[in-house]
């Protein structure tokens, strides 16, 4: 018993586009689904060109695929992970989908025809929507998971872990191109006050306001990281200790000047700072670097805090005298 | 190497069919690409997958290679995973050939194009002559990575019993192209190629 029958209703039901078409790209069948989902009559189109039904294909690239089935007999795909969509058709959930058309997955298979010496090519449209869909929710994922990775919770500034292997690679990029690089270590002045007056939320909210003030006073390729508590650092490259001291003033300055509301009262609050420019003969180590710029802003702190102090070339002990 | 349950007149008659598809695939692609393909007999190796990872560690270390992988499926349980592996410079030689220009397409799916090409022209000329027919997945870049190659075969080839490994040198003029392909075959489906490959040894 023959099943030939059942060929057209299941094609009629199938749930991917089917369309046939000759070595002149002139199309013989097209199925249901691309009837509906492409608004054409497989009456008004047929012996018309692939080409002028669908004005939106990409010619030059389809033609090649198609040579290929044709001369080698062998079948022909496309992904959308590398091309969307072939045809450009509208997909089954407009509403709760970001793409706008179908993302397809199509092959392309060489056809023996029982009633012409043609040969012929079907073009099988897969439905990829959902996958596609998946794949951009996944991305979107791991980026914000690769952000909250090197992402300090609170500050939303780069974590320690991130900004000392920013700050390793930086170093190594400096020493290789002997470029200078400088590295500022600031500490909020009297936190624990702040703490005790405010409560921790209003010692949060000065952390909060300060990190996100001084980040848009920085340029884009300096690396602001949180050091711990309420210590933080910059390294700031291709900057030498002039350049680096000029911006450390210049944040302080603004620091002192930014008034912060809080619970309608108005919170100020002063950094100190210590800055060190990084000596490829003395600074092996990025712990050296760091050490440096620490005991800076230990001298900012004796000194009466709100100011910057720099690191000098052989100092190796902090400053004892108070001043 | 063990010869996994091959008699000699059936690895004999595996290689005979294979050099006939090796020669079908070299006169089309030559028709297709339109210059002169010089194919050496390719050397085929029948072996247990778990050999496959380190035989090719050395061969692709330290460079830029690309693994593609296709499977294919027929009638009589002829069926496994096609993978074709490259150093990405040689990729790049075939790409030209191929007609791509740069920024016309990705280099996913200028590799993915290549292997299926490569890939679908041998196994057909191969089922013509075990008088089968063969369908076949897309293909799908597993890698383009340097370093990683050996284990990703590993993970690849862990669940698959034997390998039929060919390794496939065209030479194209003006061009060289070196790649290797591997044929990934579970266990029964060995066992029907071998009943395919007795019946054909009946007819002589």
């Amino acid at each position: 018993m023959s099943h030939a029958w059942l060929s057209s209703p299941i094609l009629a039901q199938l749930n991917s586009g089917v369309i046939v078409i000759d070595d002149e790209y002139q199309i013989h069948y097209l199925n249901a689904f691309i009837e509906r989902h492409a608004s054409v009559q497989l009456s008004e189109v047929q012996g018309k060109s692939i080409f002028s039904v669908f004005a939106d294909l990409p010619e030059a690239w389809l033609k090649r695929k198609l040579m290929s089935v044709l001369d080698l007999n062998t079948p022909a795909f496309s992904s959308w992970e590398q091309r969307q969509y072939i045809f450009k058709l509208p997909h089954l959930r407009p509403i709760t989908s970001s793409s706008q058309y179908m993302a397809q997955n199509c092959s392309m298979l060489p056809l023996v025809s029982d009633q012409t010496d043609q040969p012929l090519i079907c073009i099988l449209i897969e439905d990829a929507t959902d996958a596609f869909v998946y794949q951009q929710h996944l991305s979107k994922t791991l980026i914000e998971l690769e952000r909250a990775n090197r992402q300090d919770g609170l500050t939303k500034v780069l974590n320690r872990r991130y900004w000392e292997e920013q700050l390793k690679q930086e170093i190594h990029r400096a020493q290789r191109y002997h470029h200078p690089l400088s590295l500022i270590l600031f500490d909020l002045d009297k936190f624990k006050d702040l703490n005790d007056k405010y409560g921790h939320l209003g010692g949060d909210f000065v952390l909060i306001q300060l990190a996100s003030f001084i980040s848009s006073l920085l340029r884009d390729s300096d690396l602001f990281g949180r050091y711990g508590g309420e210590e933080f650092g910059i390294i700031l490259p291709d900057t030498g200790l002039e350049g680096a001291v000029e911006v450390a003033e210049r944040i302080c300055q603004a620091v002192a000047e930014y008034p912060m509301l809080f619970n309608q009262q108005t919170i100020r609050a002063s950094i100190s700072m210590g800055v060190a420019e990084l000596l490829p003969k003395q600074h092996l180590l990025h712990d050296d670097v760091i050490r440096c710029a620490d005991m800076a802003l230990y001298n900012a702190k004796r000194a009466g805090r709100n100011r910057v102090c720099s690191y000098l070339a052989g100092e190796t002990e902090y400053q004892k005298k108070v001043n | 190497m063990s010869t996994l349950g091959f008699s000699e007149e059936q690895r004999d008659c595996l290689q005979e069919i294979i050099n006939v598809a090796m020669g079908l695939a070299s006169d089309k692609l030559a028709r297709f690409l339109n210059t002169f393909v010089h194919l050496q007999v390719p050397s085929i190796a029948l072996v247990g997958a778990s050999h496959i990872p380190a035989e090719f560690e050395n061969r692709y270390q330290d460079t830029e290679a690309a693994l593609v992988s296709q499977g294919f499926f027929g009638n009589e349980g002829v069926r496994g995973e096609a993978i074709v592996l490259y150093q990405m410079e040689n990729a790049h030689k075939i790409s030209a050939l191929l007609g791509y220009e740069v920024g016309d397409v990705s280099e996913i799916e200028m590799l993915t194009d290549i292997s299926s090409i490569l890939t679908t022209t041998f196994l057909n000329g191969l089922a013509d002559q075990i008088e089968n027919s063969l369908s076949y997945s897309a293909p799908r870049v597993l890698s383009s990575v340097k370093g990683d190659m050996s284990s990703l075969l590993r993970n690849t080839s862990f669940h698959w019993e034997h390998a039929l490994k060919v390794d496939i040198s065209y030479q194209l003029v003006d061009h060289s192209f070196n790649c290797d392909m591997i044929l990934l075959i579970p266990g029964e489906a060995v066992t029907n190629i071998q009943r395919i490959l007795d019946r054909i040894l009946e007819d002589y």
